[in-house]
C-alpha cells in the first residue's frame, strides 16, 4: 500500500532550479526505534516544501539531521553538492541554513534589538574586521523590527513579549541572519488571525525574495496556501512528495493524517 | 581608624576584582566556576616571583601573571567546556583541589605552606606604594579599569554572543556561533584579569600563602556574585564590599559574644543567603523575580497550539 502512495504521488518538483540540500537515505535511530527511516529528497532553490504527518512523524527530528543537532544513523546529506554530515551545526550555519525552533528558543534576557543584532555577528572577536559596520548592522535591524511589527518592542526583552509578538522575533531572527535555506518548525502555531495574515505575507515576501523555504505546518491553509510541494512523512518514512493537491487528495494519506475519523 | 578603613577598602578593590571577573562567566555565559582562587593564587604567585627575581613594575608583573593564568585557564577550559554545564563545575571544582597542593607542595615556585615572605611592594613614580592610603588609589583604580574592560566586552558582540549562548545554546549554534570557542575565550579573558587581583594582592601583603587561595576563597568570590546580583554591572562589586565589611561590623555589635564571632557570622551568612534567595533570587542588585516563571511559556503554548491544531483538522 504505501508503496502505490510513493509512485502515485513522488516528487515532479521544478528539475531546472538549482537543488541547494540533497538528501539520500538518511537515517535516524533512537535505541530501537527508527525515527526517520530512509528518507530521500531535495530541496530546490525557491522552492516552498511543507512538511506533513502526525505528531511523532520525525518531522523535527529531520530538521536536527539537516541542522547537526542531531547525529544522523545512516545515509548522505549534500549542501551545494558538498557532504555536509557530521559537520557542527554553527558550521552548516554558516553555510547558509537557518532555522526556527517550535519551542522558539529566543535569547530570552536580551532585548528584541539585540536578539536580532547577535544573529548578525557569528564571529567571536569582540570587533568585526570585516563584514557590515554597525550603522549598516543597525540599519538593518531596525527594517527586520518594522517588518515583523517589533519597532516599538525595540528595547522589550524577549521574555516580556506576548505571544505572537514572540513568533515575530523568531521570524525576525531568522530574517537578519542572511541564510539561503530557511527551516521553519511550526512557525504560525497558536498565532490569532491578524498575526496569521501578517505572518503569511511575510512569508510570502521572503520567498518572492530567494528565499528557500522548507515548513513544518499542521494548518491545512498555510500547506495549500503558500506551499510548491508537499512531503508527507509518517513513522519516519517519506509516503509521499510531490505537488499540494495529488498529495493532500490521496485518501491513503488523509486516512493516515486524520485517523480514521475523516 | 582610617588605617583600618583603606586597608578595607584594598580588599574590597581586591575582592570586587575577583567577583566582577567571575561574574564576567557566571552571569553571562552562564559557565559556574569553583576555581577561580586559582587564577588569583596563580596571579599572586606569579606577581611575587617576577616582583622579587625581575621587577617590581605591575608593567611587568601584571602581564606575566595574566599570559600564566591564561595559559593554565586553557587547560581547563578546552577539555571541560566539551561537556555540559555540571560537569564544569564538577572539573573546575578538580582543578581548585589540584591547585591547592600544587600551591602547597611546589616550593620551588610558592614556598610550599609557608609561602613566599619579603615580595618588593609596586614601584611606581620613583617611590614603594605599600602603605594603605597610596595603595587604595591604586588598587580601586585597577578595580574600575577591570570593570571597564569587562563591562565594554558584554556590551560588544562577544557579550551578545555570551549572553545568547547562556539563554539558548541550540538556538545560538544555529545562527553560527562557535560555542566552544566563544565560552574558551570567556573564560581566558576572566581568569587573566583575576590573576591581575593577585598580583595586587601579593604586592600588599608582601607575604602570601596557600591559605589565601583555597576552595573558600572561590565559594566566596561566588557568593559575593550571587548575593550582590549575577549578571549585573555593579552587583558583584556591591556583593564584595558587604561580604568584607560584614565581618567588621560584626565585632561593633556589644551584645554578640565575641568568642563565638566566627560561627555566628557563618549563621548569618547562611540565613542571608537563604532570605535573598526566597525574596530577590537575582540579587541585591538584580532583578525581582517574576521574569523566569514565564520561560516555560513558550513550550506549553507550543504544545497547546499544536494540539489545538489538531483538534481543528480532526473535526474537518
Amino acid at each position: 500500500m504505501t508503496a502505490q502512495v510513493t509512485e502515485a504521488t513522488l516528487a515532479k518538483a521544478d528539475p531546472s532550479e538549482e537543488v541547494l540540500l540533497e538528501i539520500r537515505g538518511l537515517e535516524k535511530s533512537f535505541g530501537g526505534v527508527r525515527a526517520v527511516s530512509d528518507v530521500s529528497m531535495d530541496l530546490r532553490a525557491g522552492i516552498v516544501t511543507t512538511l506533513v504527518g502526525p505528531n511523532g512523524a520525525g518531522k523535527t527530528t529531520f530538521f536536527n539531521l539537516i541542522t547537526g543537532h542531531l547525529a544522523r544513523s545512516g545515509g548522505t546529506v549534500r549542501w551545494l553538492g558538498r557532504d555536509i554530515g557530521g559537520m557542527k551545526p554553527y558550521r552548516i550555519a554558516r553555510l547558509g541554513i537557518a532555522r526556527t525552533f517550535q519551542d522558539l528558543r529566543l535569547f530570552n534576557d536580551m532585548t528584541v534589538e539585540e536578539n536580532i543584532l547577535t544573529v548578525m555577528e557569528p564571529g567571536a572577536l569582540p570587533f568585526s574586521v570585516s563584514g557590515p559596520s554597525a550603522k549598516e548592522k543597525r540599519e538593518k535591524v531596525a527594517r527586520v523590527m518594522e517588518r515583523t511589527g517589533l519597532a516599538d518592542k525595540a528595547r522589550t526583552r524577549a521574555v516580556d513579549l506576548a505571544y505572537a509578538e514572540r513568533k515575530f522575533l523568531s521570524m525576525a531572527r531568522i530574517m537578519a541572519a542572511e541564510a539561503r535555506l530557511w527551516l521553519l518548525d511550526e512557525p504560525a502555531s497558536g498565532l490569532d488571525p491578524n498575526s496569521y495574515a501578517t505572518f503569511l505575507r511575510l512569508l510570502r515576501e521572503e520567498v518572492a525574495a530567494g528565499v528557500t523555504v522548507c515548513i513544518i505546518e499542521h494548518n491545512l491553509d498555510i500547506v495549500v496556501g503558500i506551499s510548491d510541494r508537499i512531503a508527507f512523512l509518517d513513522r519516519g518514512r517519506l509516503l509521499a512528495d510531490g505537488d499540494p493537491k495529488s498529495v493532500l487528495e490521496d485518501p491513503e494519506l488523509t486516512r493516515i493524517y486524520f485517523g480514521d475519523r475523516a | 581608624m582610617e588605617a583600618y578603613l583603606l586597608n578595607l577598602g584594598v580588599l574590597v578593590s581586591i575582592y570586587a576584582i575577583l567577583a566582577v571577573t567571575l561574574n564576567f562567566i557566571m552571569g553571562y555565559a552562564g559557565i559556574f566556576s569553583l576555581a577561580h582562587a586559582v587564577f588569583f593564587g596563580v596571579g599572586a604567585y606569579v606577581g611575587a616571583q617576577m616582583a622579587m627575581h625581575v621587577s617590581a613594575s605591575l608593567f611587568v608583573t601584571i602581564p606575566a601573571a595574566m599570559v600564566v593564568a591564561a595559559l593554565l585557564s586553557l587547560a581547563l577550559a578546552l577539555p571541560a567546556l566539551r561537556v555540559r554545564g555540571e560537569y564544569f563545575v564538577a572539573a573546575s571544582l578538580g582543578l581548585q583541589m589540584l591547585a591547592i597542593t600544587v600551591f602547597s607542595e611546589w616550593k620551588g615556585a610558592t614556598g610550599g605552606i609557608g609561602g613566599l615572605v619579603g615580595i618588593p611592594a609596586v614601584r611606581m613614580f620613583g617611590e614603594d606604594i605599600y602603605r594603605p592610603a597610596a595603595f587604595f588609589p591604586l588598587a580601586a583604580a585597577v578595580a574600575v579599569l577591570v570593570l571597564i574592560v569587562t563591562r565594554l566586552l558584554v556590551h560588544s558582540s562577544f557579550g551578545r554572543s555570551l549572553t545568547a549562548i547562556r539563554d539558548s545554546e541550540s538556538a545560538a549554534e544555529s545562527f553560527g556561533k562557535n560555542i566552544a570557542l566563544i565560552k574558551t575565550i570567556s573564560v581566558v579573558v576572566s581568569a587573566a584579569l583575576a590573576a591581575v587581583a593577585g598580583v595586587l594582592y601579593a604586592n600588599y601583603l608582601s607575604f602570601i600563602n596557600v591559605e589565601s587561595f583555597t576552595l573558600n576563597t572561590s565559594v566566596l568570590v561566588m557568593a559575593m556574585v550571587i548575593i550582590g546580583g549575577t549578571g549585573t554591572a555593579l552587583g558583584p562589586v556591591v556583593g564584595a564590599a558587604l561580604l568584607l565589611i560584614l565581618p567588621g561590623l560584626l565585632s561593633y555589635l556589644w551584645f554578640l559574644p565575641q568568642t563565638e564571632i566566627g560561627a555566628i557570622q557563618q549563621i548569618i551568612y547562611g540565613l542571608g543567603m537563604a532570605v535573598l534567595m526566597i525574596f530577590r533570587p537575582g540579587g541585591l542588585v538584580g532583578r525581582s523575580a517574576g521574569a523566569r516563571k514565564r520561560r516555560k511559556r513558550d513550550a506549553l503554548k507550543a504544545a497547546a497550539g499544536q494540539s489545538e491544531a489538531r483538534k481543528m483538522e480532526g473535526a474537518k
